[in-house]
């Protein structure tokens, strides 16, 4: 078992010394194996909500657990994938990607394997003794991706993760991810501003008010998926033209335009 | 050839050229201020082949290159630690900054009093200046690499479950490794600078001691040579560094 719990869940930061609230009543549960979305207004306090459910950062009040244990520290049981994608300058793409395999002792054989595995499956063969600062931003992402996926979590907690991939590269690692899920399903917190991709790839999408963050509301798409059949169709372009999916995608924006609009009341 | 090398090699030419210029060929130098290039020669293979001041020099330089290479890995093996634990812990930090701060401004050579009633005149005096000038470079320039370390890469290390010793080499040292070996050159030239000082104080052997014999006998030529293998052993030793660098951080230039 492991959901990903936010019970009142309130955040502050501190800026020029004055205190600001950041996130506030945030009550939420990512099930065990489902594939959560948070979208919402830049600065609206998502990449907090998920640093919370690492362990790199803790609420001001309320409490964050995961597979029923507060969280107090990151771990490779959770992995982030970050949106700068924190890739070890130093390292090659498979030093990177097998550096948690090795500090959490899997013996050399199985490790050069599975990293072979995720190297394959992100279409990374033939880089593996590439330095970070040899790739492009997207095959950047890509090896990010590849720790995470490598470590074989129960959580999987993403940060815009396609935000540097070209718009064709993006098409197919959204494809690939929901396939991952199917076969392999886990717990996976995501964050992206990108609507469609939410309602694409993810069971349940929220949608966060402007700062202080709040949960506005949070829209059911498994259920639509699910009547429809979405997953009878292979490609993202298919699924993107069905009448229930446009639906739900012009239903969240319509959600997004009013937090954009200042609020004067 | 790269243009660069033939640009230096036209520069150091025309120096030569200058040089002969101003005191072989016109005499606007006299010997008595300047060696002239002849002169220079013979000084040199007097110290190669019959020696000066006690010793050949290759004894001189290998002393001198000793006590430098003492004084400098003594500064470092102390000095990175000590900027490691303080870039890391804001305690240490705060514990040993004051101690610290208060033996910066002391000039290195302001050491050699104390470290010749400590030590005498031997080569612990010497090591011990030397380790002082070295040592500060070397804190200062580790501890600000690990400061400037971006905290999303000790996030990224946290979350594999990266710890200990393999988080100590694997992470904090090679992230902050650029800064730690401006450090070391740092570190390097103030050995080499103290080491000449401290030699011309008291030594029966040494670069320092050649500079200084010679300026007793009034022999420029002879402090034209000393100065000359300074500069080359100098030279020799950043080079080293230079290539250690340059194997460490290779992914930047990869
Ligand atoms: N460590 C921090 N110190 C001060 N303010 C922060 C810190 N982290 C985030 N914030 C602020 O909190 C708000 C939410 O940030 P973030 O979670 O990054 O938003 P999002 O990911 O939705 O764009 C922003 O206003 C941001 O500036
Ligand atoms: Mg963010």
């Amino acid at each position: 078992m492991s959901d990903i719990v936010f019970t009142n869940v309130a955040r502050n930061f501190r800026r020029d010394g004055k205190e600001f609230p950041a996130l506030r009543d945030i009550n939420l549960s990512v099930r065990d194996k489902e594939f959560l979305a948070i979208v919402g207004p830049s600065g609206c306090g998502k990449t907090t909500c998920l640093r919370m459910a690492a362990g790199l950062e803790f609420p001001t009040s309320g409490t964050v657990a995961v597979g029923g244990v507060r969280v107090t520290r990151p771990g490779p049981d959770r992995a982030v994938v970050f949106q700068q994608f924190a890739l070890f300058p130093w390292k090659t793409v498979a030093e990177n990607i097998g550096f948690g395999l090795v500090a959490n002792g899997v013996a050399a054989a199985e490790r050069a394997r599975r990293v072979a595995d995720v190297l394959k499956l992100m279409n990374l063969a033939g880089y593996e003794s590439a330095f970070p600062h040899q790739l492009s931003g997207g095959m950047q992402q890509r090896v990010a991706i590849a720790r995470a996926y490598v470590l074989d979590p129960q959580v999987l907690l993403m940060d815009e993760p396609f935000g540097a991939l070209d718009a064709q590269t993006r098409v197919v690692m959204q494809e690939e991810l929901v396939r991952l899920a199917r076969v392999n399903p886990r717990t996976v917190l995501f964050i992206t501003h990108a609507v469609e991709e939410a309602v694409y790839l993810a069971d349940r999408v929220v949608v966060m008010s402007r700062r202080p963050g709040t949960i506005r509301e949070i829209i059911d798409v498994a259920s639509v998926r699910a009547a429809d059949s979405w997953d009878r169709f292979e490609k993202i372009e298919d699924v993107m033209d069905q009448a229930s999916f446009v639906h739900l995608r012009t239903h969240i924006w319509r959600l997004l335009r009013e937090q954009q609009a200042p609020d004067d009341h | 050839m790269s243009r660069r090398t033939v640009v230096g090699i036209a520069t150091l030419l025309a120096v030569a050229g200058l040089w002969y210029l101003l005191t072989a060929a016109t005499g606007w130098v006299g010997s008595a201020r300047f060696p002239n290039p002849a002169e220079f020669g013979t000084a040199v293979k007097q110290i190669v082949t019959g020696g000066y001041a006690g010793a050949r020099i290759h004894e001189h330089v290998l002393q001198s290159c000793k006590l430098v290479a003492m004084g400098f890995l003594v500064a470092v093996s102390v000095g990175l630690p000590l900027g490691l634990l303080m870039g890391w812990n804001r305690r240490a930090e705060a514990l040993i900054n004051p101690v610290f701060l208060i033996i910066r401004p002391i000039p290195p050579l302001a050491w050699i009093p104390l470290a010749i009633v400590w030590l005498g005149l031997g080569d612990g005096a010497k090591i011990m200046v030397i380790f002082f000038a070295a040592f500060v470079p070397s804190v200062i320039n580790t501890h600000a690499g690990i400061r400037n370390i971006e905290p999303f890469l000790i996030e990224a290390a946290r979350m594999l479950g990266v710890r200990g010793p393999r988080f100590v080499f694997g992470v904090l040292l090679p992230a902050a490794a650029p800064l730690i070996f401006t450090g070391l050159r740092l570190s390097l030239q103030a050995s080499w600078t103290t080491l000449v000082a401290a030699e011309l104080v008291g030594a029966l052997l040494g670069l320092g001691y050649v500079l200084n014999a010679a300026a007793q006998d009034i022999f420029p030529a002879m402090i034209l040579t000393g100065m000359v293998f300074v500069a080359l052993s100098g030279a020799a030793s950043t080079w080293l560094l230079g290539r250690l660098e340059q194997r460490v951080t290779r992914w930047r230039t990869a």
